[in-house]
């Protein structure tokens, strides 16, 4: 499994200096993509899991955002060493990205057939008649009808759900390595977000393409992904396979988190399990636990010092001191 | 009340309010407070004009036309002229030395110049060559200084007043438009459209042409045509407010229409009204300016900073001062204004950067 | 959209027939007559001269007869010279104005928009304070300061250029100092309002996702922003128009240029009725039809605006 390794992320860190102070979005972070693996990164809104992938790519604003530290491995080199026109090439060509608001995401003045076309024929090196034939190929693919007439129309002209649909066109155009969806359902309407999910799904099968799934929704990754990372408050608090997280989480964050998806194959319960508390400010984060106040099972230990991640059995790891002992004790 | 709370992480969490904030942001802003800071000099100097040791706006002296800036008193800047220029006379001639009469002529003239008196309007008799102009003179030998600063009163009160008054007629037509809705509505913003599609600026001139050329006239041409954008402004951001929640609220426990309108509607748009009223000033000053500046605004013997900028431009060739001192006088009010206008809005309103 | 564009011009109609009627009892309800100024004339040689004019006959009916003329073209004689026309004064003074102002507007919307893109794409680098510490005080200072600055330094101390005059003075070195100083306050509010909108746009998601894509810079400022980012221009292009009409009747004055500006000026202050009306209505022909241009120019560069 691990010769297969396509991207690998090491001890991440980005920061934006803001009025308030530094807020560290993303700080330590590390993961790897297999080939033709389907990825979940998992977190409440500000832990960190949007900016991290902007990161992969270099997209960060800068300023305010700056990336301090840490490497970003594909096809053998850091990202963070290549020259703006090697970045180009990765970005669009070998990594596509689709985007949480199907509605923004495209340009409302360009022509469906332009933005589609444009990107094709940088990466692709085609004629632009060709370019359109694939872009056309690409709209039938993901469910477009009439593909050949609908092309050369504007976004505001399709709705929510054709519209993300035409965003996985475009990223899928060039058949990159890697597909990252950075919250690509949550815009949507419930009933459509699954029809997107499943088409994800099934063309990343069918072209192998890698996927970084980024969401808030456990339902997701439960649904679709092979590995899950949980991220809080800019670090990865756990990491496991899809089934390994499921069926026993280690971090009480995890655990919580799994804990308050409402089901129905379970008795009615009387309410809803929510975790206590707010998620923290990252700014000036003390150094400690960030997740000690909500947390159920905190000791004087997390309120001093943040806990390393701990290699549990398997491909897991877990950053609590509640795993501590077991490690030492080896 | 700024409450200050630690949060679990011993990390501060702030609670500040509306106007709080927007005045900690604006405090930031180093330009908005320069602006402030201008804006404040001015209007304390505006205000206690009567009060400082300067001469009449309106005292014309005899003799000290055109008088060059500067700290001597003008007796002695024109016993200089008449040396320099006898001087260069005899220069011209091939002398070095001022004939015995010239000398003479210089000598008669130091004698009478610091013995002449002469009434002024206040009704005292004084030294009248031991004035001192620092920004020196025009045409008709006011003192350009007192002109300046009487001026700048005049200028500054046509702000705020034309400001003012566009801002109350806006406000109240627009808020109710909004409010109100259905026919009303329509016809007021119809009558507004054809308003914005005259060149209104021509015709306040021709207001003033025909109308004649006082400053009451001046504030009623301004006000008719300058209350349609705020007009607008106010209209949309109450048909954006009116059917919030709080709005419903107030409305099913039982609250009149002008009460929701002045009680609800208006102080939930003070943010734009007061940024925009702001902005107003600045061009409203503008304004009369041109027209001054086109011989139809404020008429002698006041002065507003619009008519010394026009005396200056015709004096400027000879008497460059004439154009300097009021323009910078002016120009640095307008900046002034604008930097604390520009403040405001992103203090009140950082959403909306740079809009408007 | 070519029957919005029709039904769109259709409607200047009525705000054409609204100005004019509005300038017609405007004046008409004025103190004076315009030729109460002069010597008290005989009787018979006054109603003469009402006669002329039409003055002689009900309200009604010279408005009527007004609107006739008005809409064939032909704008009456003038009241104060009383051998010519109102047309001859605009037929020779208007092209003057329509070139300076046109320069002048042209001007400012390149050198703003090209000023406001490189400002935004080096957001608070040196040339974007300078730029924009040069943009406010084009705002702050009143044409009637910066025209004469300009002249005084520019053609009075340096005696690069011209004093004043127009074309048939000097050639096109005349233009340069009134094209600029027009169009300085333009270029200020364009120069602001598009680093603002390309700053905006920049930071939107259609950008990260053009971004994401790969596309070099150049191709994402030129294909991706400055459509939408020229939008808000485009819409102040309306109120432009009205400020360069406004700001060419200053620096028609300063610099003793023979447009409509310097016309309309004087025949206010003679009471020149009709050539008052006529300056007025030419004015807002030429604002209106500004506008219609600037609202199919908004609707062709954004395609969500829908035409009904």
């Amino acid at each position: 499994m691990n010769k297969d390794i396509i991207l690998k992320v090491d001890n991440l860190r980005t920061y934006f200096n803001t009025d308030d102070g530094v807020v560290k979005a993303v700080d330590g972070v590390s993961f790897e993509l297999s080939k033709g693996e389907t990825l979940g990164i998992v977190g409440e809104s500000g832990s960190g899991k949007s900016v991290s992938n902007l990161s992969v790519m270099n997209l960060i604003p800068s300023p305010p955002g700056k990336i301090m530290g840490g490497t970003v491995t594909f096809d053998g080199r850091n990202i963070f060493d290549l020259n703006e026109e090697e970045l180009r090439n990765i970005r669009g060509g070998k990594i596509g990205m689709i985007f949480q608001d199907p509605m923004t995401s495209l340009n409302p003045f360009l022509r469906i057939s332009t933005q589609m076309i444009e990107t094709i024929v940088l990466h692709k090196k085609v004629s632009k008649d060709d370019a359109r034939k694939r872009a056309i190929e690409m709209l039938e693919l993901v469910g477009i009808p009439k593909a050949e007439k609908r092309v050369d129309d504007y976004p505001h002209q399709f709705s929510g759900g054709m519209r993300q649909r035409v965003m996985i066109a475009m990223a899928l155009s060039c058949d990159p390595e890697i597909l990252i969806a950075d919250e690509p359902t949550s815009a949507l309407d419930v009933t459509i977000q699954a029809q997107i999910l499943e088409l994800i799904q099934d063309l990343s099968k069918k072209l192998g393409t890698a996927v970084i799934m980024i969401t808030h929704d456990l339902g997701v990754v439960a649904g679709m992904c092979d590995n899950v990372n949980v991220m809080y408050a800019g670090r990865v608090v756990e990491k496991g396979t899809n089934d390994e997280i499921f069926a026993d989480p280690k971090h009480p964050y995890t655990r919580g988190l799994i804990k308050s998806v409402p089901r129905l194959d379970r008795p009615k319960q009387k309410k809803l399990y929510s975790i206590e508390g707010q998620p923290p400010n990252v700014i000036d984060l003390p150094e400690c636990c960030p997740f000690y106040p909500r947390c159920e099972h905190a000791m004087d230990k997390c309120k001093t010092s943040y806990p390393p991640a701990v290699k549990l059995d398997g491909s897991r790891e877990v950053s609590c001191w509640l795993y501590e002992e077991k490690t030492s004790g080896k | 009340m700024e409450t200050t709370v630690n949060n679990e992480l011993n990390q501060h969490v702030k609670g500040v309010s509306l106007w709080q904030d927007a005045w900690r942001r604006l405090r930031k802003n180093k330009m908005a407070m320069f602006g402030l800071y201008t804006i404040i000099f001015y209007a304390v100097i505006s205000l206690s004009a009567p009060i400082l040791p300067i001469y009449s706006y309106k005292q014309q002296v005899l003799g000290h036309q055109f008088l060059r800036p500067s700290f001597k008193p003008a007796g002695q800047l024109i016993y200089e002229k008449k040396s320099k220029f006898l001087h260069a006379m005899a220069a011209k001639e091939g002398r070095t030395e001022l004939t015995a009469k010239e000398n003479q002529e210089l000598a008669d003239l130091k004698e009478s110049l610091a013995t002449e008196k002469k009434k002024l309007l206040s009704g005292e008799e004084v030294l009248v060559n031991n004035r001192v102009y620092i920004l020196g003179t025009d045409s008709l030998g006011r003192d350009l200084l007192s002109r300046i600063i009487y001026g700048g009163q005049v200028s500054i009160m046509i702000g705020l007043i034309g400001a003012l008054a566009s801002m109350l007629i806006g406000v109240v037509l627009g808020a109710l438009s909004g409010y109100i809705g259905g026919r009303f509505d329509t016809l007021m913003m119809r009558f507004v459209d054809i308003m914005y599609s005259l060149p209104y600026i021509l015709l306040v001139i021709i207001f003033m042409a025909i109308f004649g050329r006082n400053i009451a006239n001046l504030f009623f041409a301004l006000a008719i045509v300058s209350w349609l954008t705020v007009a607008r402004v106010v209209r949309g951001q109450v048909l954006s407010l009116k059917n919030s929640e709080f709005i419903e609220a107030a409305r099913s426990s039982g609250a009149g229409t002008a009460r929701i309108v002045f009680r609800h509607l208006i102080p939930n748009t003070s943010g734009v009204i007061i940024v925009y009223t702001t902005l107003r000033v600045p061009a409203f000053i503008m304004l009369e300016a041109f027209l001054s500046f086109l011989g139809l605004g404020v008429q002698a013997p006041f002065a507003s900073w619009g008519v010394l900028i026009q005396d200056g431009v015709y004096a400027m060739t000879t008497y460059p001062w004439l154009l300097w001192f009021p323009a910078a006088a002016m120009t640095l009010f307008l900046f002034s204004m604008n930097f604390l206008g520009d403040g405001l809005r992103d203090a009140l309103d950082p959403q909306s950067k740079n809009k408007l | 959209m070519s029957k919005y564009i029709l039904r769109r011009a259709l409607g200047l109609i009525p705000t054409m027939f609204i100005i004019v009627t509005i300038c017609f009892f405007f004046i008409r309800v004025a103190p004076g007559g315009p030729f109460s100024s002069e010597k008290k004339l005989p009787p018979q040689i006054l109603q003469n001269i009402q006669k002329k004019y039409n003055m002689d006959k009900p309200l009604m009916i010279q408005y009527v007869k007004y609107l006739t003329d008005v809409a064939r073209g032909d704008l009456g004689p003038s009241y104060k010279y009383k051998d010519y026309d109102v047309n001859f004064f605009i037929k020779e003074s208007l092209p003057k104005s329509m070139l300076l102002g046109a320069l002048a507007l042209l001007l400012a919307v390149i050198l703003g928009i090209g000023t406001g893109m490189i400002s935004s794409l080096r957001q608070n680098s040196f040339w974007d304070y300078l730029s924009m510490s040069v943009a406010v005080i084009g705002i702050s200072v009143p044409l009637f300061v910066i025209a004469p600055v300009f002249m005084y330094i520019f053609a009075m101390k340096l005696q690069w250029l011209p004093v004043a005059g127009w074309l048939d003075d000097g050639g096109v070195k005349m233009l340069i100092l009134p094209v600029v100083s027009l169009s300085a306050p333009y270029f200020a509010t364009v120069a602001r309002l598009s680093r603002a909108s390309f700053l905006e746009s920049l930071r939107s998601d259609y950008i990260r996702t053009a971004k994401a894509k790969g596309l070099k810079t150049s191709v994402i400022m030129f294909k991706h922003v400055l459509k939408g980012a020229s939008l808000p221009v485009v819409s102040y292009l309306g109120p432009a128009f009205s400020g360069i009409i406004t700001g060419s009747i200053v620096i028609e004055q300063i610099f003793r240029i023979p447009g409509l500006g310097r016309h309309f000026v004087q025949s206010a202050f003679n009471r020149d009725y009709t050539m008052i009306m006529g300056t007025v209505i030419v004015y807002s022909l030429i604002l209106v039809i500004m506008n219609f241009l600037v609202d199919v120019l908004y609707g062709y560069l954004d395609p969500r605006i829908s035409y009904k």
